[in-house]
């Protein structure tokens, strides 16, 4: 019996050739609780996926027990005795927990009094709380997550994996996963957990492994840690990085105030966030994923809708508004450029002019009830000169393009619209190093032209290098402002996590 | 890059002309006068009931009340006249009623959000008991002295083309209009191609969806009434037909895609001339109902498979889902 239950090594699993972890190198003792932390995209997921089956590695090589193995689906991780909780829990919400349990290991002939017998007594030997006969649906988060940990412990799971487990969890409910995990380390299970809460992770992890960018940075026990050293663990990349410059040293005064919101709230993502945005200059907007940040903007541009008691307010130009649908809000001089392109961003069988062209039907039907080829082609050719979206001719399919140059073209389907507010959420994801520099050239245009521009990012650097003012959302409320002058990554961080 | 593909409607014009060639030459009775004027008869119905069909599947829904608002204010007309209504009276209700219809089906989908399929086919059984029950005395309703002169619209011909030709070819051409060069089409395509993104850019999807009901029903109507000036009378009974599964034969093998916003005015036409020839050569070739209905039966399969694998469904459609 070696100390070592699980390690990796040199493990790299690449995305369409993009890595998403890079060599990192990870080991798991027996019977010990590790946190994994890092920013969004650090990697924390995948090298976690890796381990569960759910995705197979690149390169490199895992062992279990000291064996060579490479589990290529969950299956055969867990026949390996490695089970992984996810966020979005797989449970079966119409059965009952009983069924839960023991899905996929059924008898021929499923009698449901045995099952529940053999349940109750495999709770009541974990001290679980949980009726058998319950059905899934109908219960709370923290028990649906029992459930999961009791199925992981009646596969025989040695090792444990939770992704995020407490960020549903109430905090009473959270004291109580707690004192289950420490229950599950006596039984000598080994547990990796991510969390976004560096306190959670500082007290209930004996070791805490640091990612960044899909490297290892650092691991060590836990009493070695304190908050500020993992936060600057998780922010402190190379400065060589040039494609997000240095800091700013000058910022854009802010003019006329375009947008407020006061205790704007949706159960359960946006809670009482209030904020302001101002004409001529650049809002950022940070937060990890979770933090409502996306939703917030979504409610002020019509997508979806706040709550209809104590829902808060929205004005626009101090004139208060209520949007149920995008359409009017388009009207009033609002876009939204979407974080999820291929979703709500582009038509995928229609060209790259008559996507532009259709932004501007849509906002200005006036005297537009006939097609027009000539303005379509017009247009289409302005915008795409301005954006400088490279394709093979103006009427290739949108879906035929890079990540860049659809950005681009849906940029353009809402720039055409004319925006008081535009409204960015995550403008350069899944794009390439070039177009990256030209969004964000034209996002600072945008700006300097005097409109009111909102980016939403949970990358920093990106944040850093824009926003003229930067707002920092937790939990579904923005909790923190800086300057752009004041805020450091630390600084910026520090207020994101709790 | 750009190669050659050799598309849907190109594969299933060549299969419509193979199939047309070989009935003249093989089947007696296919090549005449009087047959071509039968098939192009049937087509003509068929075909506008396609335009119909094609207007919602564009926007990626389907309607499967086509044959109620087809034989309901068809027969309403011909009813209302027997009764000693006048004509234009008689088609206003009619008008009235299919325009009834369809905002029904677009407000149940668009904003009841029940699937399309669900919804039609409840307005559809609805409608068709409707008449059945409350506005027709008999199955069929007859042609009476107060019709005199509207049989122009389904008989005879207009420099020397089939009456109920013209009107396939004013619909078509009505619809080419509306889909191609007008606001409302672009947005049709648009809300069929993704409806999240035309939401987004501030396209009025869910009035635009009802806009699409509301145009099948209405276009459905006018099929309705050039079959009963074609034929005299309207057999109401024609709802319980298979009817239905030839208008999507003809929609899904023109090439319009299910996942919507592919295909337009053309494929409806070629999917109409394939569907024409090869019901007319199985009636000449007096090939028995459940025969037919098995032969269809596999086209109708191999047309849908073939649209899965031209379009495949992809993060979007996964998403959304569609019909």
């Amino acid at each position: 019996m070696s100390e070592v239950i699980l390690s990796l090594s040199k493990a790299t699993k690449l995305y369409a050739g993009v890595p998403a972890i890079e060599g990192v190198d990870f080991e798991l003792r027996r019977g010990e609780i590790h946190a994994l932390v890092g920013e969004n995209g650090a990697g924390k997921s995948t090298l976690t996926k890796v381990m569960a089956g759910v995705v197979s590695l690149t390169s490199g090589a895992m062992t279990v027990d000291g064996v060579a193995v490479s589990p290529r689906t969950p299956l055969e991780a867990r026949h390996l005795g490695i089970a992984m909780v996810f966020q979005e829990n797989s449970l079966v919400p119409t059965m009952t927990v009983a069924q839960n349990l023991f899905l996929g290991q059924e008898r021929f002939y499923n009698r449901l009094r045995g099952i529940y017998i053999a349940a109750q007594q495999f709770l009541q030997s974990l001290n679980f709380d949980v009726a058998p006969t319950a059905t899934v649906g109908g219960l709370g988060a923290a028990k649906k997550q029992m459930v999961e940990i009791a199925r992981a412990v009646l596969h025989k799971a040695k090792v444990i994996i939770f992704d995020e487990p407490t960020a549903t969890l109430t905090p009473e409910e959270k004291k109580y996963f707690f004192d289950l995990v420490r229950d599950l380390k006596r039984r000598g299970v080994s547990i990796v957990f991510i969390s976004h809460a560096l306190e959670e992770a500082l007290l209930l992890a004996d070791r805490i492994t640091v990612l960044r960018d899909g490297k290892h940075v650092v691991t060590d026990d836990a009493s070695r840690f304190d908050r500020a050293r993992i936060v600057q663990a998780m922010v402190g990349r190379n400065l060589s990085n040039t494609l997000y410059g240095v800091r700013k040293d000058k910022v854009r005064p802010a003019g006329r105030r375009v947008l407020t919101i006061q205790n704007l709230k949706m159960a359960p993502m946006v809670r009482n966030t209030s904020l302001s945005v101002f004409a001529g200059q650049i809002t950022g907007v940070f937060g990890l994923v979770g933090s409502g940040r996306t939703e917030t903007f979504k409610i002020v541009s019509g997508i979806l809708k706040r709550d209809f008691f104590h829902g808060g307010e929205i004005f626009l130009n101090d004139k208060s508004v209520r949007y149920r649908v995008p359409a009017p809000a388009v009207k009033a001089g609002i876009a939204y450029v979407t974080e999820d392109r291929k979703v709500e961003g582009f038509f995928e069988t229609a060209s790259i002019t008559r996507n532009i062209y259709l932004g501007l039907l849509a906002k200005f039907p006036g005297g537009r009830a006939w097609l027009s080829r000539r303005e379509r082609n017009e247009v289409g050719k302005t915008w795409i000169e301005r954006l400088k979206v490279r394709a093979i001719g103006d009427e290739v399919k949108v879906v035929e393009l890079s990540g860049g140059n659809q950005q681009k073209v849906v940029i353009a389907k809402s720039l055409i619209q004319d925006p008081e507010l535009i409204i960015f959420d995550e403008p350069t994801r899944g794009v390439d190093v070039g177009a990256i520099v030209e969004i964000h050239e034209l996002i600072n245009r945008l700006a300097d032209e005097g409109r009111a521009v909102v980016v939403i990012s949970s990358y920093l650097p990106e944040v850093m290098a824009l926003s003229d003012r930067i707002l920092v959302s937790r939990q579904g409320k923005v909790v923190e402002e800086f300057s752009a002058i004041e805020a450091t990554e630390e600084k910026i961080m520090y207020a994101a996590i709790h | 890059m750009k190669h050659f593909r050799l598309g849907q409607q190109e594969i299933v014009f060549a299969v419509f002309a193979a199939l047309f060639l070989a009935f003249s030459i093989f089947l007696k009775g296919f090549l005449t006068a009087d047959n071509m004027l039968t098939l192009l008869q049937n087509v003509a119905v068929l075909g506008i009931l396609g335009l119909a069909m094609a207007v919602v599947v564009i926007g990626r829904g389907i309607d499967l009340s086509l044959i109620a608002s087809l034989a309901v204010p068809g027969g309403l007309v011909l009813q209302m006249v027997q009764n000693g209504h006048s004509l234009h009276a008689s088609l206003l209700a009619a008008g009235v009623l299919a325009v009834a219809i369809g905002l029904v089906n677009g407000w149940l989908i668009a904003y009841a959000e029940v699937p399309p399929l669900f919804a039609t086919l409840a307005t559809g059984l609805f409608v068709a008991g409707l008449g059945q029950a409350a506005l027709f005395q008999l199955d069929v309703v007859q042609w009476s002295d107060g019709m005199a002169g509207f049989e122009r619209l389904g008989q005879g011909s207009i420099l020397g083309i089939p009456t109920s030709i013209v009107m396939f070819a004013i619909a078509a051409i009505a619809v080419f209009v509306l889909l191609r060069q007008t606001r409302w089409g672009a947005f049709i395509y648009a809300v069929g191609d993704n409806a999240f993104a035309a939401r987004v850019t501030g396209i009025p999807s869910r009035p635009i969806v009802v806009l699409q009901y509301v145009l099948a029903a209405v276009i459905g109507c006018f099929a309705g009434l050039v079959m009963a000036a074609s034929v005299n009378s309207m057999p109401t009974r024609i709802f319980n037909s298979t009817m239905i599964y030839d208008v999507i034969l003809v929609v899904v093998l023109g090439g319009i895609g299910l996942s919507g916003g592919r295909g337009g005015v053309v494929n409806v036409i070629i999917g109409t001339l394939l569907i024409g020839t090869m019901l007319n050569g199985m009636t000449i070739l007096d090939i028995p109902y459940a025969g037919q209905n098995l032969i269809k039966g596999v086209v109708l399969l191999i047309a849908v498979i073939t649209d899965t694998i031209l379009n495949p469904r992809n993060e979007e459609t996964a998403q959304q889902g569609d019909i």
